[in-house]
């Protein structure tokens, strides 16, 4: 997926990690914005939240080692910084949060407007995610951006199994969400 | 089923996008501006810590006898090991240098984790450390001038002294227990097959 050379195990000198950095901002630029979104809802906290997982990212660097893929790396850093932005944003509120479990009985929060439009759908579905806990959030992500159940694994710590289950869960819940979306419309 | 499945994923990922880019210059720019911005959140955290520690150090300076330059001394000590711990210990890490290496469950559950010892055992960096200073006062007040009115004082201010620690340590405990219960159930979706 990379042009990155990625075979050099150990510290990485300063300067490839700043190359390094250059081409996975290139590469994954689009997708990391798209993760900023659905971690921050206030349009400049999220372009902080962004430019810190940037900042966060082109430190990572330094100390790659190459054991897992570049992709796996940039995907952990950047649900990492998420995950410790909704720590630090929710200190104290973590539990409001909820799992795919009872995100499937949860109401439709938007279910009294029309679902029309492309961009209202794009609504639905970030109010969705982020009323996720963070590892439910990870694993959303990681499917709309077309992941295989092996990467989301990989990147979030879960069993393939336990992947496997939450996939099928989310592919339940976006499909009711959508279809009532459609029904309305 | 499957087209809907497929819009989902279409609707995520053809979202418009800024194109935001940084170049190595700009992010060593932002990592320094990040970096101070920690740093002054630091000290707003413990503004007010340094603000009962420098009257300490007045009530130090312009106390007569040694009993209450003790009582003060010990309670500098006491606000200055919590408001070190406090940043050592308590400042959310916003810049790991192993975010990568970390799967997402490791680093939550670790982020987690460390939250939780923090506020379980605010005996030894939070409570525990005013304590010399708490009994000094109360020595100081013994050996002092056996008046009512300072004994009064002394039962009112041991009663408030000890509801603060008792509802501190209650709240904190409580807190703990939140977390565990989210660091059990993501350790039971790590171990689970």
């Amino acid at each position: 997926m990379s042009a990155i050379d990625v075979s050099t195990v150990g510290a990485i000198p300063r300067s490839s990690a700043d190359e390094m950095y250059q081409e996975a901002a290139d590469t994954y630029g689009a997708a990391l914005e798209r993760l900023a979104r659905a971690y921050e809802a206030d349009a400049d906290l999220r372009r902080d939240l962004l430019q810190e997982i940037h900042v966060a990212l082109w430190r990572s660097f330094q100390g790659f080692d190459g054991r897992c893929s570049l992709r796996t790396w940039i995907y952990r850093v950047a649900h990492n910084v998420g995950a410790s932005h909704v720590i630090r944003q929710r200190r104290t509120q973590l539990q409001t949060l909820v799992g795919l479990e009872e995100l499937e009985n949860l109401p439709d929060m938007n279910s009294g407007h029309a679902a029309a439009d492309r961009g209202h759908t794009l609504d639905r579905l970030l109010s969705l995610i982020q009323r996720l806990k963070p590892i439910d959030r990870h694993v959303i992500l990681s499917y709309l951006e077309g992941l295989d159940a092996a990467s989301v694994g990989e990147i979030t710590g879960l069993s393939p199994a336990n992947v496997a289950t939450k996939i099928h869960r989310i592919k339940t819940v976006l499909a009711r969400w959508f279809q009532q979306g459609e029904v309305r419309s | 089923m499957k087209e809907t499945l497929d819009n989902s994923q279409q609707v995520w990922q053809s979202q418009p996008v800024e194109g935001t880019k940084m170049s190595a210059e700009a992010i060593r720019l932002r990592a320094g501006k990040f970096e101070r911005r920690i740093a002054r959140r630091n000290l707003r955290e413990s503004i007010i810590a340094l603000g009962v520690i420098a009257l300490f150090c007045y009530y130090l300076a312009t106390s007569g006898e040694w009993i209450y330059r003790v009582t003060w001394g010990l309670f500098i000590l006491g606000m200055a090991w919590t408001v070190i711990n406090l940043h050592r210990k308590g400042s959310p890490r916003s810049m790991h240098s192993d975010l990568g290496s970390a799967s997402c469950l490791e680093f939550f559950c670790a982020e987690l984790e460390r939250q939780r010892d923090l506020i379980e055992n605010v005996w030894p960096w939070h409570l525990g450390p005013l304590l010399p200073g708490y009994l000094a006062l109360n020595v100081a007040y013994v050996i002092g001038p056996h008046r009512l009115a300072l004994w009064v004082g002394l039962a009112f201010l041991n009663a408030v002294f000890v509801a603060s620690f008792v509802v501190i340590w209650k709240v904190n405990q409580k807190a703990a227990r939140c977390l565990q219960r989210s660091i059990d159930e993501l350790r039971a979706r790590e171990t689970s097959s």
